[in-house]
């Protein structure tokens, strides 16, 4: 047994003093508040959807002729497959929240200030990956709503100026929706993706490490209370739990709201009532409030200047070190997109 | 006078701690058990998952007319999926209309050994497998080669005869 051990460090040469040094990181002690776990969160959804996702992938079929009825053999016959794609489905919608949830909580608290605005940056794009997978994912049912959805949203990228119209022909296979375009979808959604959050989930990570975590002091802290706490096992333990929560919180939906299956999409009928996944109803609304053009070009704009918001603010505070400028922003912004919402899920059209 | 003063600090020496350590303790446990035992049903509902479901989906597929199905004569057809089925008439009654059901044999094409699809030679009154030189008699048992050592016959499919019909069971899922 020993000998075995010792040959087995000799071939893994690891420092274990220094992998302690590593995996332990000081955890500020505002992170015993629940508020600010929600990073954590998302990874742990990430993990659950690649799992399931990887199951999924076992029976589903990317063509016109088969997809639909792939999805079906799995919702209907493979036993507890419709089980595990209401698992993958409630994920994602919960993954989108917990995205959503965590970048208010670092912009109300002002972490991604100087001098983590790269991972502000970084943040931005594991949201817009997050959004992506979403709707390529959906579109791979090829339900009516999928369908359509994913005809809508391929010819609004011919908006895009100079690349539009190769970018709309990158994405459907063609210069319509085709025999090739789910495959590229599946390809994306399956592999391009999941690849892309990964390396942009190290590089956050790796980040957060290099600064440490934004220490926050709260005016009801009792004096004396210790600045840091231990990584393993405090935080973990906070991980762990918020790990067996989610698997309930999953379970319980998944069990009492398992994921339908619509009718199998139809090419030559558009649906009466046509709506994307709720986490576009902002961007839907938005497209019918104005121009194709202009509503798709504002939307990038407002992705953009939402990216660079760290710089923007901190020419604002360099200026005027009291302003509160991206308090009144981020309220104005969330009340912009909770109203669009709402707006939209309480209309037909 | 604090008669209460001294066994309450003991209290607080002797059993608080060791309290808080222990329902510490028993809750990490329980958690930590509560995941794992999660992840374990999630284990076993992905393997099932995985599996194939066991029961293939079937129907009826019209084979031919009873009376018009000669004695010692053979037919092949092939199934939605893409198996090659044999279907064979024998027996000798005399009159035809008393056509009984155990008149017919409905056997797979496809060898049990290693999967290859046998031919029926009508001139050794067999079903030989090219692969592994398996043999099998007209009824589908193992006669020779490798299916005869392990015991494996051809596999038969179910057979119905309604209204003069003769009908057989075959799978619709498969390759095809």
């Amino acid at each position: 047994m020993g000998r075995l051990a010792a040959g087995l460090r000799e071939r893994l040469p690891v420092n274990r003093a220094r992998l302690r040094e590593l995996t332990n990181e000081p955890v500020p002690h505002h992170l015993k508040h629940w508020w600010f776990c929600l990073g954590g969160t998302p990874l742990y959804l990430f993990v659950v959807m690649v799992a399931t996702g990887i199951l999924l992938a076992f029976y589903y079929e990317a063509s016109p002729g088969r997809a639909w009825e792939s999805v079906r053999f799995v919702s209907e016959q493979a036993s507890y497959g419709w089980f595990l794609r209401s698992i993958h489905r409630w994920a994602a919608t919960l993954m989108v929240a917990a995205v959503v949830l965590h970048q208010m909580r670092v912009f109300f608290t002002g972490a991604y200030r100087r001098p983590r605005e790269f991972n502000w940056v970084i943040g931005m794009g594991l949201l817009v990956l997050t959004l992506l997978a979403g709707f390529t994912g959906y579109s791979l049912v090829y339900e009516q709503l999928s369908f359509w959805g994913a005809t809508v949203a391929a010819n609004l990228t011919e908006n895009v100026p100079l690349l539009g119209v190769m970018l709309r022909r990158f994405l459907l296979g063609g210069d319509s929706y085709n025999e090739h375009t789910l495959s590229r979808f599946f390809v994306l959604h399956g592999a391009v993706i999941p690849v892309a959050i990964v390396v942009l989930l190290t590089l956050h990570v790796a980040l957060i490490r290099l600064h440490g975590i934004t220490e926050l002091r709260f005016r009801t802290e009792r004096p004396g209370t210790p600045r840091f706490f231990d990584f393993f096992p405090d935080h973990l333990l906070t991980e762990l739990l918020i790990g067996l929560v989610l698997m309930i919180v999953l379970c319980t939906l998944a069990s009492v709201l398992p994921v339908p299956l619509g009718p199998r999409a139809d090419p030559l009928s558009t649906p009466e009532v046509i709506k994307p996944e709720w986490f576009f109803y902002v961007a839907f609304r938005w497209l019918k409030l104005f121009s194709e053009r202009t509503a798709f070009l504002s939307l990038g704009a407002i992705l953009l200047a939402m990216t660079l918001w760290p710089f923007v603010d901190g020419s604002i505070r360099k200026r005027r070190p009291d302003s509160e400028a991206s308090v009144v922003v981020g309220i104005a912004a969330v009340l912009a997109i909770l109203g669009l919402t709402v707006w939209e899920a309480s209309v037909a059209h | 006078m604090h008669p209460t003063a001294p066994s309450a600090d003991l209290e607080a020496a002797h059993a608080g701690l060791p309290r808080r350590r222990f329902l510490a303790t028993v809750s990490t446990t329980a958690m930590t058990a509560a995941l794992l035992s999660s992840y374990g049903t999630f284990a076993a509902m992905a393997a099932r998952f995985l599996l194939p479901a066991r029961e293939r989906r079937t129907a009826w597929m019209l084979v031919s007319d009873v009376a018009a199905f000669r004695r010692g004569t053979t037919r092949t057809l092939v199934a939605p999926a893409g198996e090659r089925i044999v279907v064979a008439r024998h027996g000798d009654a005399s009159d035809p209309a008393a056509a009984a059901l155990d008149d017919f044999v409905a056997l797979s094409s496809t060898c049990p050994h290693l999967g290859c699809q046998v031919r029926f030679e009508p001139q050794n009154h067999r079903f030989f497998c090219p692969c592994h030189n398996g043999t099998f008699d007209p009824e589908g048992r193992a006669t020779g080669g490798p299916p005869f050592e392990a015991g494996q016959s051809l596999p038969r499919y179910e057979l119905r005869i309604d209204r003069g019909l003769l009908f057989i069971r075959v799978p619709l899922e498969g390759v095809a």
